[in-house]
């Protein structure tokens, strides 16, 4: 019983850095109707951003300040240089979906000519292990968690409560009928890939540091089992985006150290395919909702 | 010099195939299906185990026949359409747009990470080696001659590939696909039965890339986990669009062009110190650079694919002026997601 109890402690961290990285992956697809493939490098460069500033001496917040900092910067610069434009035009859901993964290429080609394509490493002094109730967590493993719900409840805040949310729901909604009532759209839009690019650079950043190492693909690999969590919990939809990310940590720990952890990503992936002919629209979608509800 | 170019010549032959291959579940079908270099993998995994003999420690493989090479190719591409026909069935029953691709994508990320970690396979991430110079022996070749052979012996197939996908886009299976592309609704209303001729494309566009496949093993003469990463597939995908998506002359005009050409333009970069991926990583910068731009500016392609029509010889007494169709490649968007 506690052998179990200690892998679902080490689930909960994993599931707390697959949920951001789910949840802005998600918040791109409500506002664009696009699944961008380019997501996992938004994580890569946050990684890339925090390891910068980390050699030059920085702490662990600076690190992830500038991670989000990264991250925004790229989502904004992607979706201002090509989603944008695609939707605007009227380019479909699954053209687009080919530039971003065109995107993809560029982005980690960049970087591999920038910084190699050797893993390097991302040393955070760990901590002394603790016991907290049943569980077995270092430091960075509660900063990580801590982090990430602190992270998810101010957005759910700024999505719910604030004018811009209402406009954010409203868009994901109907883009339509959100421009017809004096929305604009494409800000709206903009602003929420920041956003999105924000949290996927601190996600990239507390993947590094609870990976160790990271390499210009590693955003990649893990943008597939988000891309598991997401679409496990429904695309588009944030809660359920996150309870998906959470049971999908929460497996792949379980799968990893019961079984094989080289496994892992096929897992993964042979639970997305089950869920989606079973369920195509997602675990916990039922009738017509929006975003954040 | 002669070498290099019988080599780059033999690779766009290859490359050729596989994207004609490509092409019928892509540009015909319309479905934009991630797991294809799956396919052409497993062809040159399997002409490899059936043709390098029997494994020796510490390697392990299964098969390992030594048999001749086209029947080995043979029995490669039969096993790859038994894979896509398993692959297909489950993705092509209820899933279209984006949620198609990310099944496939998962399936090839499944084969993927078996090929390199369960070692009794295909030997894990070392992969298969060691079929030198195909059928060279049985006709006399040596070191020097051979890939003039296999040059010609490539092209042959490419020219056998490009003969049959020709009749077969002109025939109805193929105006039919392009049916289901266009609106799978309305090919459904004339009776079309969208699941099986959907499958159909599917494993026929698998064979030929695991046909490909069995004739990269031989050029290659090795094949590991590390040659077969998804991004292969995306210059597949740059080379069909580029050329004009469901076109066959355009397919091979976007081979020549996207691996051929971008290969020659990026040879000559100046090597960078320390930097010994420049060149590689600058292909694939230049290969998402130009995807993006032809789906925004051009994605018909340089060639476009012609507006056929099924026409029958005897209502031309009758009909008025023949209405001129114009020439418009296929729409990039085929059914919502």
């Amino acid at each position: 019983m506690h052998e179990v109890l200690l892998t679902l402690g080490f689930g909960l961290v994993a599931a707390a850095i697959l949920s951001l990285s789910a949840l802005a992956f998600t918040l791109e697809y409500s506002v664009t109707n696009v699944a961008n493939l380019s997501h996992g490098e938004i994580l890569t460069v946050g990684a890339y951003c925090a390891y910068l500033v980390q050699q030059h001496g920085g702490g662990v917040i600076l690190s992830g300040l500038a991670a989000a900092a990264g991250g925004g910067a790229l989502a904004l610069a992607v979706h201002a240089s090509v989603v944008d434009r695609f939707v605007r035009r009227g380019i479909g859901g699954l053209p687009t979906f080919i530039a971003t993964l065109g995107v993809s290429l560029v982005i980690q080609n960049v970087l591999v000519i920038i910084f190699g394509a050797s893993n390097l490493g991302y040393a955070v002094p760990q901590g002394a292990p603790r016991t907290i109730g049943p569980f077995l967590w270092t430091d960075t493993e509660i900063q990580i968690m801590v982090s990430a719900v602190l992270i998810t409840v101010l957005l759910y805040l700024i999505v719910q409560h604030t004018r811009f949310g209402k406009s954010l729901r409203a868009v994901s909604q109907n883009r339509s009928l959100a421009r017809v009532s004096g929305i604009n759209a494409n800000r709206v839009a903009s602003l929420t890939w920041l956003l999105a690019g924000l949290i996927g650079g601190y996600a990239g950043f507390i993947l590094a540091e609870s990976v160790g190492t990271f390499s210009p693909y590693s955003g990649f690999s893990f943008f597939l089992i988000t891309l598991t969590a997401a679409v496990a919990g429904g695309l588009g939809k944030a809660v359920g985006t996150l309870v998906g990310g959470i049971i999908v940590g929460i497996a792949l720990e379980f799968f990893g150290g019961y079984l094989s952890a080289s496994y892992n990503l096929a897992f993964a992936f042979a639970i997305l395919s089950l869920v989606i002919l079973v369920r195509p629209r997602g675990l916990f979608v039922g009738g017509r909702r929006s975003v954040f509800e | 010099m002669i070498n290099y170019v019988v080599s780059v010549l033999t690779e766009g032959s290859i490359f050729a195939i596989m994207a004609l291959g490509l092409n019928i579940i892509w540009g015909w079908s319309g479905d934009f299906d991630l797991a294809f270099y799956g396919y052409v993998a497993l062809g040159a995994y399997m002409t490899l185990a059936l043709t390098i003999g029997a494994p020796t420690e510490p390697t392990t493989y299964i098969l390992g026949q030594t048999l001749p090479f086209p029947l080995a190719v043979a029995i490669a591409v039969v096993s790859t359409m038994v894979l896509a026909f398993i692959v297909g069935a489950i993705a092509l029953r209820h899933l279209r747009g984006i949620y198609f691709s990310i099944v496939t994508l998962g399936a090839v990320y499944v084969l993927y990470v078996f090929a390199g970690q369960f070692v009794p396979l295909f030997n894990g991430y070392n992969g298969l080696s060691g079929l030198f110079d195909p059928m060279g022996d049985s006709f006399g070749l040596d070191f020097n001659s051979w890939p003039f052979f296999y040059l010609g012996f490539c092209a042959a197939v490419l020219i056998a590939v490009l003969v049959i996908v020709t009749r077969l886009s002109g025939s109805r299976f193929g105006l039919a696909l392009r049916s289901l592309r266009e609106d799978e609704r309305a090919a459904a209303a004339f009776g079309r039965n969208i699941y099986l001729m959907k499958l159909k494309a599917y494993v026929i566009g698998a064979g030929i890339g695991g046909l490909g496949g069995g004739l990269f093993a031989g050029y290659l003469s090795a094949f590991n986990p590390s040659a077969w990463s998804p991004v292969e597939t995306i210059v597949l995908y740059a080379a069909i669009l580029v050329g004009g998506r469901g076109s066959n002359r355009g397919v091979v005009l976007g081979v020549a062009v996207m691996v051929m050409g971008l290969q020659e333009a990026t040879r000559y970069l100046p090597e960078i110190a320390n930097q010994p991926s420049f060149a590689p990583a600058f292909r694939l910068i230049l290969t998402g650079i130009v995807l993006v731009l032809f789906i925004r500016f051009r994605p018909q392609g340089l060639l476009p694919e012609r507006r056929m029509r099924d026409e029958d010889p005897a209502d031309r007494g009758g009909a008025a002026l023949p209405v001129e169709t114009p020439i418009v490649g296929p729409s990039l968007d085929t059914g919502a997601a």
